[in-house]
């Protein structure tokens, strides 16, 4: 390996986007925090908001790598999370190719766009749990397992530090759902990939 | 050498004119053989061939005349069935079916059926002595008034107001039965046990729960009904047992400790087990089932058992089986055998223990609720924790990437009591039925905690005000205008297609039946 590979495959660029209100920049900032805290590592995050100004997108760009970091602006992520379907036709253009897409199943419509992607209802199952706006914890555990970008263990622990007191335990269940969620996803495409559908 | 005792049920006619002959020769007809004449082979039942391995035979033979030759007409072909049956059921017990023969002999064949009777002898012979050790007489532990008194006060039965609201909710009253929980009630209380409507009325009793769920001084009846059929067992009182007693004989042999079932041999290899496994799968007597109804209702209630070990495959969860797995003794609890009961459920402990599991699961409504509340309630220490398929298969599913992909169907369900009303978990299949988003639910009128029962429980006091009952469920079913009756008990699958065989109104009652645990495993999908 190259050291420019090495260096590429250290990094990892990824962009949180939805609509305000959502906490996509919380679900950003505990991300580095689970990076830096946790796992050691550096982190970046940008913020840009504009909920009035750019039809309601938002978005955190979150870079985490292994040595520091220089310029911290998301150009083409690695990981994109698509929480609004403004956030998806903002951004989704701008992941790589070999890039890795997740998507709230029942906010995001891809149409013709047929790239491969990892979907889960998080606003729904947050629903469910009885708190809406927990759908980005739900999703940050999701996002956790399907790319390993964190630790597990690492994230878990800086979503029970970034949120409010008193609600660790149900933000931490709804992080689970989301991490068990992207492990059967995983699951079941490797039984897939291996032949087996059904029981 | 172990005393050797074989049963030969003999045919008054063809082959007892043989054996005569033998007898006046004074030929040598094996020792081990006690001989029981009877008018036809076809009246020996199975419970009546299985009896006897209950009552510690090593073997049975029948003996009739051959097919055509049969004075009733239809004894030779009946008797044939009844064998096959049995020996299924004893090789399923591990008692080995070849302990169980039938044959047939002319009048003039009083040589073949020497050499039969000593080739069988020393056949059985060779397969050893049976395993089954005859239950002891049952003694009376307390004076029966007292014992009577005793049970009355456990269950709170002075409690009752005598305001009739378990009759007006009991499915067997308003199937038209003379039957009302109230007046067992204050019968016993007056100590009226030694009438025969009293007696009656304690083997009749369903033990569904649903008076219990109504009554608003809680007198736990099913729960009274059940210690009352001890009380009259352990008097040596008969009891009203479905099919000749046939199951509860079953289960009684295997109170012995010297019985090796081979419970699970007609498993195919596509189920995956791991026998280091914490997790154990306990299946229930499905298996026995299917073979007692091979040649009469036809039920296929042994898939329950597969399909749910390839639901929890489908999971990567590859639990333990126990090959030699025996009855929960579910039955003989609710049919007035406490002591059985109780070896059994020591037996099972001590045999889970063994294996060095922490959790049992299981499909079955009874066995969830004997293993998970009789047991303990019963002084059986359960050093494990039990759950029940579906919530397992809850918690699985709940964490997605998984669909379910099957025929657009109207589906309907029948309430298993021991789950939905006795252990109160009517949301658990629910829960699951709802996860089937192409098809259609449709509840019946009475359902979950207030289901109206499948007509039986523990194969005890079925007549024809439980097919009466069965009936009236049935049509509660078709009315919904659901194409699939579904349910989560192998009993009220059988109960209710029983019910559909029925000569004159069968045809009214026809309904499609399902259990839930085989429609997910078929329809069960990775998205
Ligand atoms: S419902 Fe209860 S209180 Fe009322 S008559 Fe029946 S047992 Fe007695
Ligand atoms: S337990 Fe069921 S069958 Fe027995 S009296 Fe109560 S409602 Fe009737
Ligand atoms: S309903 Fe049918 S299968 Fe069930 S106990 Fe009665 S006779 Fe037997």
């Amino acid at each position: 390996m190259t050291e420019t590979e090495k260096g590429k495959a250290e990094k990892t660029e990824i962009i949180i986007t939805g609509f305000g209100g959502q906490g996509i920049i919380l679900a950003g900032r505990i991300l580095g925090k689970a990076a830096t805290l946790g796992d050691h590592r550096e982190s970046t995050l940008v913020q840009s908001y504009g909920p009035e100004s750019r039809g309601g997108a938002c978005s955190a760009q979150v870079t985490i790598s292994d040595s520091p970091i220089p310029y911290p602006y998301v150009r083409n992520p690695d990981i994109l999370v698509c929480m609004s379907q403004g956030g998806y036709e903002k951004f989704g253009g701008l992941l790589r190719e070999e890039g890795t897409l997740l998507i709230d199943r029942d906010l995001v419509r891809m149409g013709e766009d047929d790239r491969p992607r990892f979907a889960i209802p998080a606003t729904r199952m947050a629903e469910e749990l009885g708190r809406k706006m927990m759908a980005n914890i739900i999703m940050l555990g999701f996002l956790t397992s399907v790319t390993g970008v964190v630790s597990p263990r690492a994230a878990r622990d800086a979503v029970a530090e970034s949120v409010p007191k008193g609600t660790e335990e149900m933000n931490i269940t709804a992080f689970n759902k989301g991490f068990d969620h992207g492990a059967a996803l995983l699951k079941g495409r490797r039984k897939k990939a291996s032949g087996k559908t059904g029981a | 050498m172990p005393e050797f005792k074989v049963i030969l049920f003999m045919c008054n006619w063809g082959p007892h004119a043989a054996y005569q002959e033998l007898q006046d020769r004074a030929a040598e007809i094996p020792p081990e053989i006690q001989m029981v004449r009877i008018p036809c082979s076809g009246r020996i039942s199975k419970a009546l061939l299985f009896k006897a391995f209950e009552m510690g035979a090593d073997g049975v033979l029948l003996l009739g005349c051959e097919t055509g030759t049969c004075r009733y007409g239809t004894g030779t072909a009946t008797a044939l069935k009844n064998v096959e049956d049995t020996r299924g059921i004893l090789a399923l017990l591990g008692l080995g079916a070849d302990r169980l023969r039938f044959a047939s002999f002319m009048p003039d064949e009083a040589e073949a059926l020497l050499e039969f009777l000593q080739t069988a002898i020393s056949d059985i012979r060779a397969i050893g002595p049976s395993p089954v050790t005859p239950p002891v007489k049952r003694s009376p532990i307390l004076e029966e008034a007292e014992t009577i008194r005793q049970v009355v006060a456990a269950h709170d039965v002075y409690a009752c107001q005598d305001c009739g609201k378990c009759s007006s909710a009991c499915s067997l009253t308003l199937s038209g039965k003379p039957f009302s929980p109230r007046a067992i009630a204050g019968a016993v209380i007056n100590g009226e046990i030694a009438s025969q409507a009293v007696r009656d009325g304690i083997w009749s009793c369903l033990t569904c729960g649903l008076c219990y769920d109504r009554c608003p001084s809680a007198v736990d009846f099913p729960l009274f009904i059940r210690d009352m059929r001890n009380v009259l067992s352990n008097a040596g009182l008969p009891g009203f047992e479905a099919h000749g007693g046939f199951f509860q004989s079953l289960m009684r042999t295997m109170t012995s400790p010297g019985v090796r079932p081979r419970h699970y041999e007609w498993l195919s290899g596509d189920i995956k087990t791991d026998h280091k496994s914490k997790i154990l799968f306990f299946g229930g007597c499905a298996p026995y089932f299917d073979i007692f109804y091979r040649n009469h209702l036809g039920v296929e209630t042994a898939r329950i058992l597969k399909d749910a070990i390839r639901l929890l495959n489908f999971f990567d969860i590859y639990p333990q089986i126990l090959e030699d797995e025996r009855c929960c003794g579910h039955d003989l609890l609710w049919s007035g055998d406490r002591e059985s009961f109780r070896k059994l459920a020591r037996l099972n402990v001590d045999r889970i223990r063994e294996a060095g599991v922490e959790e049992v699961v299981t499909a079955c409504p009874e066995c969830y609720r004997t293993l998970a509340t009789d047991y303990p309630a019963e002084g059986v220490e359960v050093p494990f924790r039990v759950v029940h398929l579906f919530e397992i298969l809850d918690r699985e599913i709940e964490k997605g990437a998984v669909e379910f992909k099957g025929p657009e169907q109207i589906l309907t369900f029948q309430d298993p009591c021991r789950l939905s009303r006795l252990e109160n978990r009517p949301e658990l299949p629910r829960k699951l039925l709802a996860r089937l988003e192409s098809w259609d639910f449709r509840e019946m009128p009475d359902s979950g905690r207030g289901a109206i029962c499948c007509g039986n429980t523990a194969w005890i006091g079925c007549d024809a005000f439980s097919k009466a009952l069965q009936a009236k469920r049935l049509r509660q079913a078709r009315e919904t205008g659901s194409d699939l009756l579904v349910t989560a008990c192998p009993k009220c699958q059988i109960h209710l297609k029983c019910a559909m065989e029925d000569p004159f109104q069968g045809e009214d009652l026809q309904m499609t039946l399902r259990d839930l645990t085989s429609i997910l495993a078929d329809a069960i999908q990775w998205a």
